[in-house]
């Protein structure tokens, strides 16, 4: 997915909702983040543009709250809770992510396999 | 003429890729038609390679058995250059172990005893390819393949049906343009017929001073309808942009003469013809011509209407086709028998007639008869029309000069080489050269380069070219519409490079020329302004996005051919040979790889920093890091250029830009060379391309369609992994794209690569996996093993069951690996050669057998090889979970050791020390920057 800066975004977008698993005094999704506007995003292996600044779902832990809930390593988190992550700091997505008050945050997210189907269906339908 | 001038054409069947993809089956079709006809287009095959590897195929298939094998050996030249790498890096004495057989099996093409096992894998698979008519269609998509094709023309022309196949192709270009076609006179000439019609307004369109694209258009069209059009477009040529009737009449004229010059019919009027042609093309100046000309129109219909008595059939057709300008004359030409055309001898013997306007209407009359017509090509050599035509080229009249010369480029055009050398032996390519210092007319300069070019095609000619005419082309067509400057004024801007016709026509016979062996390769690189006009011109290009232009290929070509074997070629290489290449070559010590892991993101160098403090491979890694390029008092300039770092970002920008097929297997091929061999600069080289970020580029152009470009891309990757970084980030993030491209099992992947394709693929993964287990895991990962069994055990080639073996054997030889192997349910025997093998390849010492199979390494890397005991145990590196998740994923994911278990938060941008936690092992496609401390490691956050 590709954007150009200051225009809408259009993807295509899947809801998941993570419950949250309690370990120890913590609370955890089971999965990693990475990328943010002040990371790299030439070292971000997931994304198509390589200028993408965007949050990424980098690692998944098997059989975690994010695995059960459909979360993919490559996913990329369009927003947390209704908040936006295509614009934030490393730090700040963790944030949000990890507010201890809130068991449950549903994510918008998008990947390359949905859109690639949505393309697909589109064009059957054209053709 | 513009059909002569074809050849070189080629680039606009570039330009006109987009539309040519489409239809392959299209393509298919048009081979059929074309053999009706019997029109031999080179451009057809031309726009095969252009478009991809589907096309290209098919073209092979057909044009392959077409060409000379004159034209093939010209291919081979070029493939050749392209290869440096093998010589260098082989170990001749290795050559009896299994390297043996390895390198006899990739040499099989090329040398089909295999007895040349000297020559490296890499550069045998890129010389085979040329080198076999088979493979011509992979290769010859490059430069060489249009020489082929147009051979391959003539020889259609002259029957083969084969030839027809690649006049097709170029007809696929137009598919849609056969609504066009009015008339159904004959099935095959409808197919015909539509090219004329655009060739048609093409031609009225050149004669005027155009743009220079309205001229390639001409010109490319014309070769592709040889039959009856092209007479007629020859004679629009001739006649020039004056007038417009002659112009008209001239076509029928044409038609006329082609008939009664073959056939019997010849002698029978007398030569009202040679009046029309002073008429037609009367020139105003010329107080003759003025008489003549008043003449010339009550006469006009009436000649015209003689001629075209006879000629009714096919001529008729033709003319018809081109439309309602012509019926009046025809129906004229009908009615009135009393003229005939000149015979050939009598054309011939007007060309030295007194008076001037005879002279230059027999010369653009005999360029009309010879348009496509291998006989009467052949006939006026017989009749010692070339010598006088020759002469004619120093006639003070720009139209005698202009005319001959375009008689000249038709007949230099084709197969039928004799025609070049009798243009040769009458010293016609001083001549040329003269002319072509002499004159400011943009036509009759393009006309000059483009019988250069033509003549270039021929191998015995290049040198001759090279001694008479090299610097008089750079110094007044390369560097000019380069915009290159000697010495630039403060006050003149840089100029930008003119795509011109004539830029293009030289180009085109310089990257021909270049092709011609070490000898021409230096007069090349020492040619005094060459290099620099011609990296200039490709900046240029890269700067305002042009670059899928016919000149752009050949300039590109060009280049590609220079840089082979700089580092042996150059004047003062010697100085260059890098000393410590031989004990650690390419890059880093053995060592320290292992512990880096070469996959990171980041956090190498930390690593290093941790690890290999005072190690000399440290300080190798320092090198590298920093390009710690040789001093340089003065700007390079001249051959220097080739060579230098900076090159690689012009060349990773056309691999990025680029939509020519050419371009980008010639951009690869340059990479290719350069980064071959061991001396100093193609160090620098390897190690630029990494910070170039040159890496991800060329792996995804390992997706291309083109085969030939993935073959370019594989065989220079193959020697970017000369140096050790380089290597482990191709393994991390290459293997799963060159892994796609193999066949698995019974069906063929969708792209179908030719079997060269998957050699070199093969041999490349075999280089990367070779010294390194890690290497060899990602290879695993990538569910590699799978295909390579069924390779080694089902593939009809035995060179892909020989190189699929030989990396089996690697594979295997790493015994860490054999228990994640056996676990996946392979045994020993999936790993040895399916016929016969030693297997005890796979057991000797890993440096000794590394040189053999490998061509590519250098024999320094030994001590690399005894490497494999160092290295990290894959299970430290990867949590199975990830790695599984690793594989499917074609996108990878960050990788840890840390593990998914560690549930720790990771401070954002802190990372330094905790680097090698990060990111190890898998490699994301994606990304092959190497890591570089400057940047921030990626950080991840466990949330």
């Amino acid at each position: 997915m590709s954007f150009v800066p200051g225009q809408p975004v259009t993807a295509v977008v899947q809801r998941i909702e993570i419950q949250k698993l309690r370990q120890g005094d913590k609370l955890i999704l089971g999965f990693s983040i990475g990328g943010g506007i002040d990371q790299d995003p030439g070292q971000n292996p997931f994304s198509e543009d390589k200028t993408d600044k965007g949050i990424y779902v980098t690692r998944i832990s098997p059989g975690g709250p994010a695995d059960v809930a459909n979360l993919r390593m490559g996913d990329k988190i369009m927003q947390v809770n209704g908040w936006d992550m295509t614009m934030v700091t490393h730090d700040q997505a963790r944030k949000k992510l990890t507010k201890q008050k809130e068991d449950v945050v549903r994510l918008l997210i998008t990947r390359k396999s949905l859109e690639e189907t949505v393309r697909l269906q589109l064009k059957s339908m054209l053709s | 003429m513009p059909a002569e001038v074809k050849q070189e054409q080629s680039p606009s069947n570039a330009t006109s890729l987009a539309m040519m993809q489409e239809p392959q089956e299209v393509v298919e079709e048009t081979v059929t038609i074309e053999e009706d006809p019997g029109t031999p287009t080179s451009h057809v095959s031309v726009v095969t390679s252009d478009d991809g590897t589907t096309r290209r195929t098919e073209t092979k298939d057909v044009s392959a058995n077409v060409k000379v094998t004159k034209m093939v050996k010209t291919v081979t030249t070029r493939t050749v250059r392209q290869v440096p790498l093998g010589p260098d890096g082989l170990p001749l004495p290795e050559g009896t172990s299994p390297l043996g057989s390895y390198t006899d099996s990739i040499d099989r093409r090329y040398m089909k005893n295999g007895s040349d096992r000297f020559i490296t894998p890499q550069a045998t698979s890129t010389l085979t390819r040329s080198y076999n008519n088979s493979y011509n269609d992979s290769y010859g998509e490059t430069p060489e393949s249009q020489y082929i094709r147009h051979y391959g023309l003539h020889d259609g022309y002259a029957d083969l049906t084969d030839n027809y196949g690649s006049l097709s192709r170029g007809v696929n270009f137009r598919p849609p343009r056969y609504p066009y076609m009015p008339n159904s006179y004959r099935p095959e000439n409808s197919y015909t017929l539509p090219i004329r019609k655009d060739d048609y307004g093409h031609v009225a369109q050149p004669q005027v001073p155009m743009g220079s694209s309205t001229v390639d258009l001409n010109r490319s069209q014309p070769e592709r309808f040889q039959p009856e059009p092209y007479g007629l477009e020859d004679d629009r040529r001739s006649l020039g942009p004056e007038d417009e009737e002659p112009y008209e009449l001239e076509p029928d004229y044409s038609t006329a003469n082609r008939r009664t010059l073959p056939g019997p019919n010849r002698g029978r009027t007398h030569r009202e013809p040679l009046r029309d042609m002073h008429r037609v093309r009367g020139y105003p100046d010329d107080p003759i011509e003025a008489e003549l000309i008043e003449e010339r129109h009550p006469y006009i219909h009436g000649m015209y209407s003689a001629p075209l008595a006879q000629p009714e059939r096919g001529s008729m057709a033709s003319l018809d086709r081109m439309g309602g300008r012509r019926s009046p004359s025809i129906d004229s030409i009908r009615k009135d028998p009393r003229w005939r055309d000149p015979d050939l001898p009598e054309v011939i013997a007007m060309l030295g007639h007194p008076i001037d306007p005879v002279k230059s209407n027999a010369a653009a009359y005999l360029q009309h008869l010879c348009y496509e017509n291998d006989k009467i090509k052949k006939d006026v050599r017989q009749l010692k029309g070339i010598p006088v035509l020759v002469g004619l080229l120093d006639h003070p009249k720009s139209e005698v000069h202009r005319k001959a010369c375009g008689a000249l480029r038709n007949i230099s055009y084709g197969k039928d080489n004799e025609n070049k050398v009798a243009i040769k032996n009458c010293d016609g390519i001083p001549a040329l050269i003269r002319l072509l210092r002499k004159t400011n007319d943009m036509e009759v300069r393009e006309l000059i380069t483009g019988t250069l070019w033509n003549l270039s095609s021929y191998e015995s000619l290049k040198m001759v070219i090279i001694n008479h005419g090299l610097q008089t082309m750079t110094n007044e067509v390369i560097i000019p519409h380069s915009g290159w400057e000697h010495e630039p004024n403060e006050d003149s801007k840089p100029r930008d490079a003119e795509w011109t016709t004539v830029f293009k026509n030289t180009s085109g016979c310089l990257r021909n020329v270049s092709s011609d062996g070490a000898e021409a390769r230096r007069r090349l690189r020492e040619c005094e302004g060459l290099v620099d006009a011609l990296l200039h011109a490709l900046q240029s290009a890269v700067g305002k996005k042009d670059m899928d232009n016919k000149s752009v290929e050949n300039c590109v070509c060009i280049m590609r051919n220079l840089s082979y074997h700089v580092h042996k070629e150059v004047p003062g290489a010697e100085k260059f040979q890098d000393p410590s290449a031989l004990q650690a070559p390419g890059s880093a010590g053995p060592q320290r790889k292992k512990k880096d892991d070469a996959g990171c993101f980041g956090g190498k160098k930390a690593k290093e920093e941790w690890f290999n403090q005072g190690r000399k491979s440290g300080d190798n890694d320092k090198n590298y890091d920093t390009l710690d390029l040789p001093k340089r008092t003065e700007p390079s300039k001249g051959f220097e250029l080739l060579y230098q770092p900076e090159v690689v970002r012009l060349y990773l920008s056309l691999l990025t830009e680029s939509q020519n097929y050419n371009t980008l297997e010639a951009a690869a091929g340059a990479l290719q060379n350069l980064s071959a061999g061991q001396w100093t600069w193609s160090n620098y080289i390897r190690a630029t391309v990494r910070k170039e970020k040159g890496l991800p580029i060329l792996v995804e152009l390992l997706r291309s369609d083109s085969d030939k470009v993935v073959r370019a891309v594989a065989i220079a990757l193959r020697n970017l992994s000369i140096d050790r970084r380089n290597k482990d980030l191709i393994g991390s993030y290459a293997m799963r794209d060159l892994v796609s491209n193999l066949p698995s099992g019974q069906q063929r992947p969708a792209k179908n690569l030719e079997e060269d394709t998957v050699v070199a693929i093969l041999n490349t993964i075999h280089e990367i996996v070779t010294d390194s287990s890690e290497n060899a895991r990602s290879l695993i990962q990538a569910q590699a093993i799978e295909k390579l069994v069924a390779i080694n055990r089902t593939s009809q080639s035995a060179r892909e069951t020989k190189a699929a073996s030989h990396v089996l054997q690697t594979v295997w030889s790493y015994k860490e690996l054999r228990n994640a192997l056996t676990k996946d349910g392979w045994n020993k025997s999936h790993f040895q050669p399916a016929v016969t093998v030693t297997p005890k390849a796979t057991k000797n010492g890993k440096p000794g057998y590394d040189d053999t199979t490998l061509p590519l390494m250098e024999k320094n890397q030994g001590p690399r090889k005894c490497g494999s005991g160092d290295m990290i145990p894959m299970d430290e590196l990867c949590p199975d979970g990830y790695s599984t998740i690793d594989q499917r994923d074609k996108d990878c994911k960050y990788k840890t050791d840390d593990g998914s278990a560690d549930p720790t938060e990771r401070e954002p941008l802190k990372n330094d020390t905790n680097r090698k936690h990060y990111i190890r092992s898998n490699r994301p496609a994606v990304s092959l920057v190497d890591a570089c401390d400057v940047k921030p490691q990626p950080v991840d956050s466990w949330v």
